[in-house]
């Protein structure tokens, strides 16, 4: 490029200009790159969003009309307006699935709170075999659900072990039929939900103790407090954040829980486990009711988003704390 | 001297308290071991049998082969399950969308975390996605997912499952790179780096380790998933954990020995992963919000 080519006296301020460009261009390069950046960010998340709006919308549409899968395609159906709803909330059915979903999931959040609290608060100072314990009770966490339901049929199976074990504490043979009784089929799913979980709360508690200021407790020790007031006044208090979290998380977990019910019982005997989850899947796959399984499933969406606004607003409000609480130990 | 028998009470009670609960803990466990080494005579055995004897590899020989097994002299029903492509379909659609899920929550997060491309407390909301029973969208789900043709397919079991572990990797990987000093980044760029090379160089390295807790944590979510891997597959894209359900025969022709078995399979990968990354458990269950023990 003989004409473009600047001469060496030349040199001087297009050399300066190319720096003030370069400059410039390096400014913006990184607020450029910043918006590159949100926009690569942001698109898998909107796309993942606009994916889901149809799924909605056909929620609505079907809850509104009366569709038998087997009579046509669903944009062929009657318009029935909320007259599914009106069944749906009348039934009884739906109403004691509901009911039973909150005491499921109520009873196992606070068995696995209490159960889990305790572990954590047995291991939360260093002692031989601390490890030991830990890797194994985090076993049933990792378990797949649906062969933790397998596993639980096999130890509850009327002439199995679980009865075996009971035989021996107790006079005379037990035999009962654990899976195929109303009450004993609830409380077996609520201690094999509990069992599941136990260790998710376990851990996080630890994680709670382990890093909770140590001043606290020092100073009630000091002054002091019994190691029962200073678990009730300031160990108590100083975990409640932990404390929200992890009760959030596991009622809502345990609301949702399918695989070990429908892997136990399938809401047997009768309807007596029957669940939110499992009803619906019922109506949907065994009766093929569509129509009204999205009308049920507005309602739930209703009542579990209530639920979901509050929890999420609650978790924001005690994020704060825990996010000081565990930069101060994190280091 | 009263403080000391004291602290030792305490310390028997403790022992004490926690072998009760590791028996209760390990105890399903050991009876799905033993079980699987069981000879089908034994698996509904009155008085039940502890240890199987003589320990037998006929369960799993049965499983992973599909031959038959004998019982008594009579054949036990044939259970025609396709075991390795189930594996191959749990090994392709947890993996992809593990990977997937976790290149997306990177890139959210970092965006999030270092330019706040949406205000923490939007992102927060994510947590829907994860709190909504799955059963409540599962049939406009499935219609949808039929007009789309991706029933029973790979790619579509990815995509659901991208977007329910979402945010799970999303808070994880931000606690992660919130950890990392925004102004390391800004010191190698006063040094002449570029902003990619900033984050290549800089941040990459420091959160490798925890973007590979990460992907186990996923894993483990979505290898276990089965409610909508149950109401999404027909046959062809079935996993592991909706093949296992197929055990289910009548109530009393249980096939206990060949279930455990597989179950085995099942559940070894991912307790192993699990030990691996125990430190960083709390974290993936807390969506990053509790960090360390």
């Amino acid at each position: 490029m003989p004409g473009g080519d600047p001469g060496p006296g030349a040199s001087a301020s297009p050399g300066l200009a190319f720096l003030v460009w370069k400059k410039m261009a390096q400014a913006t390069m990184v607020r450029r790159k910043g918006g590159f950046l949100r926009w690569w960010a942001l698109t898998p998340l909107v796309l993942a969003l606009l994916f889901m709006i149809p799924v909605l919308l056909l929620q609505i549409y079907l809850s509104l009309h009366q569709w038998t899968a087997y009579l046509g395609p669903w944009w062929t159906s009657d318009f029935v307006g909320l007259d599914l709803f009106w069944q749906v909330l009348t039934e009884d059915r739906f109403l004691r699935a509901i009911a039973r979903s909150f005491v499921f999931a109520g009873t196992s959040t606070l068995l696995s709170v209490l159960i889990g609290f305790g572990l954590a608060y047995l291991l939360q100072s260093p002692f031989p075999g601390r490890g030991f314990y830990y890797m194994f009770f985090i076993i049933p966490m990792l378990t797949v659900p649906v062969v933790v339901g397998y596993n639980f049929q096999m130890l509850l199976y009327q002439s199995g072990p679980v009865n075996h074990i009971l035989s021996l504490l107790v006079p005379g043979e037990v035999r009962i039929s654990w899976l195929g009784e109303a009450v004993p089929a609830f409380a077996s799913l609520v201690f094999i939900e509990t069992w599941n979980w136990t260790p998710f709360v376990m851990i996080i508690m630890l994680a709670g103790l382990v890093s909770m200021p140590k001043e606290p407790v020092e100073a009630a020790r000091v002054l002091g407090a019994s190691r029962r007031q200073i678990f009730f006044y300031v160990t108590l208090p100083l975990m409640k954040p932990v404390l929200v979290l992890v009760i959030i998380l596991r009622f809502l977990e345990a609301l949702a829980e399918f695989p070990k019910f429908w892997t136990v019982t399938q809401g047997g005997p009768g309807t007596f486990t029957e669940t939110i989850p499992v009803y619906l899947y019922l109506t949907s796959w065994d009766y093929f009711n569509v129509s009204k399984a999205a009308a049920m499933s507005y309602v739930i969406l209703l009542v579990v988003g209530t639920i979901i606004y509050i929890a999420i607003r609650l978790l924001l409000k005690q994020k704060r704390s825990l996010d000081t609480m565990f930069t101060r130990s994190g280091g | 001297m009263k403080r000391q028998t004291r602290r030792k009470l305490f310390s028997v009670a403790r022992y004490v308290l926690l072998s009760m609960w590791l028996i209760v803990a390990t105890f399903p466990t050991y009876w799905m071991v033993a079980t699987s080494f069981k000879l089908p005579e034994q698996w509904l055995a009155w008085p039940p049998v502890w240890f199987p004897s003589p320990p037998t590899l006929k369960n799993y020989i049965a499983v992973w082969t599909g031959t038959p097994i004998m019982a008594t002299g009579a054949l036990l029903p044939e259970i025609n399950i396709d075991v390795f492509r189930a594996l191959m379909n749990s090994i392709v659609i947890a993996g992809g969308s593990t990977l997937l899920s976790v290149a997306i929550g990177l890139l959210l997060a970092y965006g999030v975390s270092r330019y706040q491309v949406l205000p923490e407390g939007r992102l927060f909301n994510l947590l829907i996605l994860r709190m909504m029973p799955p059963i409540v969208i599962a049939i406009p789900l499935v219609i949808w997912y039929s007009t789309l043709k991706l029933l029973d397919t790979w790619h579509g079991l990815i995509i659901i499952y991208t977007i329910t572990t979402l945010p799970y990797s999303v808070w994880m990987i931000k606690s992660f790179i919130d950890e990392v000093p925004e102004e390391m980044e800004q010191a190698a760029q006063l040094l002449g780096a570029s902003q990619v090379q900033a984050i290549v160089k800089i941040v990459v390295p420091l959160i490798r380790s925890g973007v590979v807790a990460t992907c186990m944590f996923i894993l483990i979510l979505t290898w276990s998933e089965y409610l909508l891997g149950l109401v999404m597959t027909a046959g062809e894209a079935q996993t592991l954990p909706v093949q296992l359900s197929k055990f289910e025969g009548t109530q009393e022709g249980r096939l206990f020995g060949l279930q455990a078995a597989l179950s085995i399979g099942v559940t070894i990968p991912l307790i192993i992963i699990g030990i691996l990354i125990h430190k960083h458990l709390v974290r993936g269950f807390s969506f990053g919000m509790i960090r360390r023990q």
